[in-house]
């Protein structure tokens, strides 16, 4: 029997909610918020009717049940950032419930429960806690209303003498109270709130905060601590069967030209090898052996002989895409102008001092814990897909393309990801997933090897960038170009919304190749041109990895600045310092980006600590992930180096500006995370590509950082009143440029290449 | 058919000697705490014990663990309170949590061994469990917590480590 089909996370986060129950609900119809009371099954819309109003739209926000149980509806996917426990939190806040009473219920694809700000559900950026802190505290706030009206009633007391607390409306003058389940069960809750009235809640100041700024326990801890939270990879469907992928040597460009099934006859349980047809162009010449076990299906996966056509990509490697950028970047008329502020070319021309550099990153690849997989179930003519993802709007339209329906015809049951990072905002999994199921008329789970998950990763793209900096006579930078090569992952969605208009409307390019780059130093003259390989974004093809663009811009401009500062005999710290003066439009963010410098380096003592002989500390800042959405975030690197070359980091300190901290031991572990997600990027990993293929499949090759590699770590929280902004990314663009700078520091090698080796070291050092 | 004693039950399925451990326990016998990274002994998300000892499931053949006691993060404790449970959720270790079933079982194979392991010796017994969501130092410190905690209970109620 299949104990996970009913509520998707009902059971892994809380109890599942009976048919029967009567709730009390918040959520958004034509007219505005309305608090009202339904019958629901549970929480993802399914079976709900409404007493009142008539016609109720079930945009659920949060129920509360008739015990006390406040349950939040989540459209987050959460993949270990604990989301769905911070939108839980900031409900609360608000709410003024107990948090123990706080429960999580993931939700699917119905757009009901997309971002209030972005329209779509989409799960990257670092964007969920900032872009949904208003809309769920005014929930909150609004359900509190609700609660305090009603209970006023009950009563037979003025609203206003009410005090709300641990799920209690208490009145003090007459010593009377009643829980929010009392009311629920109780009261008559009609409630209504136009867009206006919403608008117009007075939200607690940071003063009256309660519950936000509070390291409440995360939510679903519980769950992955016995074992008994539940991932894609753990759905199991009545009469549910396996498929495992066989996949062409190239990454993207194959087609099948043969499949020889009569080897794979033979394996007991073998049904069929499905060769995929993907419309959507998500995958190419990927083939799955279905079978009754996954060992089955792996087995026949083994035995099936298939020949491809290698396509068009079968010559590119790493090195011949790195030639094409370079190629690229020396011709006039490339990319697209994402920054052209002053004139570059006079102010280099008039420079007292020019530098030039470039920087490069390999291809980087996810790799999470917990291998794409997609189980796929036709039920009628509703296709129920159960699978961890980032981007369900736009992966529900994949499998629906793959099925060939509407894609109103796709549910997404949404799962705790093992790991996302940007991987699952792809929607690959459900193609092999869905036109299997379809083949053999039957549910099929679909399992990527940890081989098909390294060498189909829609990787970060191999990056080059070019830089001219021009200092005057007194050693100020005047003026600066920067040329940023990539393939351009966000194009490939097809999605025009995502790309931006070029500063001189020539075209649209992809910001998200580019974010970083339009940092808050005031330069004069500053130039950012955002280039495009197309061979790259034929081959590889690229995706967002964890904090993406700035994870190569920030490489480049805190390496270079670092450059300049030395060139013109001044200390990093102070050529950095002068630079964010705050002029123009860096008013507000450069100040901050300077207050956070400061902060790390005294916490690290940089400058002050007398280092042995070997080593150095090296600082780097940043504003990730975007201008409008950046967490102010700066590193003090303090390495030693050998004279082979080899490097040991020390230590990392990290100072971050978040504005409002919802729940600081949170941050502090996605701080964390990110910072040792820089380092291994550092230092510790790097995919290429042969032949058209990624070379690394497993974790023998591809070597993400373990525990005997991680320095000690001191993490900084800076929380000074600004709205929250997002923690997910922006550590991990800081790292590698401090620890480059920190190698210079400490043996005069500069290395412009990602990631560091003790070769490239050396080889610096002697030069 | 194969006889399999898992968490003190007997459990019979229907699989081949050479199918590695972790297909029969998860995806036949759907326990699905013990989780799948790698399928080549590299990362530790399907560690296991068998007889007391932490294995790689995915690097054990059914025939191998036959007659003997198999241990899954679902039988480490009978209500999850297992000190490194209570330590994992007390430091707030896990993030997309995916790999803690193999380090929490890692670490349990070093606890019983060793009460008081240094810090040195924590890293050398976890350093095959891989975390991509790079939780280590929290990991670290929930072992050491663990082993604190049990070493005052054992201490407490007068017995020996066993
Ligand atoms: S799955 Fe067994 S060690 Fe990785
Ligand atoms: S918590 Fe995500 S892999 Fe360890």
């Amino acid at each position: 029997m299949n104990k996970h089909l009913n509520n998707v996370q009902g059971e892994a986060v809380g109890p599942a909610v009976p048919l029967s129950r009567r709730h009390f609900l918040i959520g958004t119809v034509a007219t505005g918020l309305v608090l009202g009371y339904a019958a629901s099954s549970d929480l993802l819309g399914l079976d709900q009717a409404v007493a009142a109003p008539a016609k109720f739209d079930p945009s659920v926000w949060y129920s509360i049940g008739e015990d006390g149980l406040v349950t939040v509806s989540v459209g987050k996917a959460d993949m270990g950032q604990h989301i769905a426990s911070t939108m839980a939190q900031m409900v609360a806040e608000e709410l003024g419930s107990k948090w123990s009473d706080m429960r999580i219920a993931l939700a699917t694809n119905d757009p009901k429960f997309n971002d209030p700000m972005l329209g779509a559900q989409i799960t990257g950026g670092s964007w969920s806690t900032m872009m949904n802190f208003d809309a769920m505290c005014r929930a909150g706030a609004a359900g509190r209303i609700a609660l305090t009206d009603a209970a006023a009633a009950m009563m037979n007391v003025p609203a206003s003498e009410l005090t709300v607390r641990d799920s209690v409306i208490a009145h003090a003058k007459s010593k009377t109270s009643k829980t929010f389940a009392e009311i629920v069960k109780g009261g008559k809750i009609t409630k209504t709130f136009t867009p206006d009235e919403l608008k117009a809640i007075k939200l607690k100041t940071p003063d009256q905060y309660t519950m936000i700024g509070v390291s409440v326990p995360q939510l679903d801890i519980p769950f992955k601590v016995n074992g008994t939270a539940k991932y894609g990879i753990d759905t199991f469907l009545p009469g549910m069967v396996y498929g495992k992928l066989v996949l062409p040597p190239v990454r993207y460009g194959a087609t099948v030209k043969s499949v020889d099934d009569s080897a794979a006859k033979k394996v007991p349980g073998f049904i069929k090898a499905v060769t995929l047809d993907d419309k959507t162009m998500t995958t190419t010449g990927w083939v799955v052996a279905v079978a009754d076990t996954y060992q089955h299906a792996r087995q026949a996966a083994e035995a099936l002989k298939v020949t491809w056509d290698h396509g068009p990509n079968a010559k590119v490697s790493s090195e011949s895409l790195l030639a094409e950028a370079k190629r690229l970047q020396k011709l006039d008329d490339s990319g697209l102008f994402f920054v052209k502020t002053g004139d570059t070319a006079s102010g280099l021309a008039s420079a007292a001092k020019v530098l030039e550099a470039e920087y490069t990153t390999n291809i980087n690849i996810h790799v999470p814990m917990e291998p794409m997989n997609a189980t796929a179930h036709l039920d009628g003519d509703i296709w129920h897909i159960y699978s961890g993802n980032q981007f369900p709007t736009r992966s529900g339209a994949i499998a629906a393309g793959a099925a060939g329906v509407d894609p109103k015809q796709v549910v997404l049951h949404q799962t705790w990801l093992g790991g996302g990072f940007g991987r699952r905002l792809d929607g690959d999994m459900m193609v092999p997933a869905v036109q299997a199921a379809k083949a053999v008329g039957k549910p099929v789970k679909v399992i990527y090897s940890r081989e098909d998950d390294a060498t189909m990763d829609f990787s970060r793209p191999l990056t080059y960038q070019k830089m001219k900096g021009g200092l005057d006579q007194n050693g100020k930078l005047v003026a600066l170009n920067h040329d940023v090569v990539s393939a351009w992952p966000t194009k490939r969605w097809g999605i025009p919304a995502f790309l931006s208009p070029s500063v001189d409307k020539k075209g649209a390019l992809d910001a998200f190749t580019v974010n970083g780059a339009d940092f808050f130093y005031s330069v004069p003259n500053h130039n950012v041109r955002a280039i495009i390989n197309e061979m790259a974004q034929q081959a590889t093809p690229s995706g967002q990895l964890r904090s993406v663009a700035p994870g190569w811009t920030f490489w480049a401009v805190e390496s270079m600045v670092d450059e300049l500062a030395h060139a013109a005999g001044k200390d990093p710290a102070q050529f950095r310092i002068a630079m964010l003066d705050g002029a123009g439009d860096n008013d507000g963010g450069a100040q901050r980006l300077r207050n956070t410098l400061l902060a790390a380096m005294g916490l690290a003592g940089y400058g002050s600590l007398k280092l042995a002989k070997g080593e150095g500390m090296g600082i780097a800042c940043v504003s990730s992930q975007e201008r409008k959405t950046a967490s102010w975030t700066a590193c003090v690197a303090h390495v030693a180096v050998a004279p082979s070359g080899e490097v040991k980091v020390k230590k990392l300190t990290v100072a971050t500006d978040v504005g409002t901290a919802v729940n600081p031991d949170g941050i502090r572990a996605q701080v964390e995370g990110g910072a040792m997600w820089g380092l291994s990027l550092a230092l510790y990993e790097k995919a290429t590509m042969k032949d058209g293929g990624i070379e690394q499949s497993n974790f023998d090759t591809y070597t993400p950082l373990r525990m005997s590699q991680m320095p000690e770590v001191a993490v900084n929280i800076i929380a000074n009143g600004e709205p929250a902004t997002g923690v997910g990314e922006p550590t991990v663009t800081v790292v590698a440029p401090a620890i480059a700078n920190a190698i210079f520091n400490a043996v005069g090698a500069r290395v412009r290449s990602l990631p560091i080796t003790a070769e490239a070291v050396k080889a610096a050092m002697k030069a | 058919m194969a006889n399999l004693i898992i968490n003190g039950r007997n459990m019979s399925v229907d699989a081949a000697d050479d199918t590695p451990l972790l297909w029969v326990i998860r995806e036949q016998l759907q326990m699905t705490g013990t989780k799948f990274g790698c399928g080549a002994g590299l990362c530790g998300a399907c560690t296991v014990h068998v007889n007391g000892e932490a294995v790689r499931s995915c690097q054990t053949a059914v025939k191998e663990a036959v007659g003997k006691q198999i241990t899954t993060i679902e039988g480490l404790s009978e209500k999850g309170d297992h000190p490194l449970q209570k330590a994992w959720i007390a430091e707030q270790v896990p993030q997309c949590g995916y790999c803690q079933s193999g380090q929490i079982m890692q670490a349990a194979s070093l606890l019983s061994k060793n009460s008081s392991p240094t810090k040195e010796e924590v890293v050398a017994h976890m350093d095959g469990n891989l975390c991509r969501c790079m939780t280590y130092a929290r990991i670290q410190r929930a072992v050491l917590r663990a082993a604190a905690e049990m070493r005052t209970a054992s201490t407490g109620s007068d017995r020996r480590n066993t």
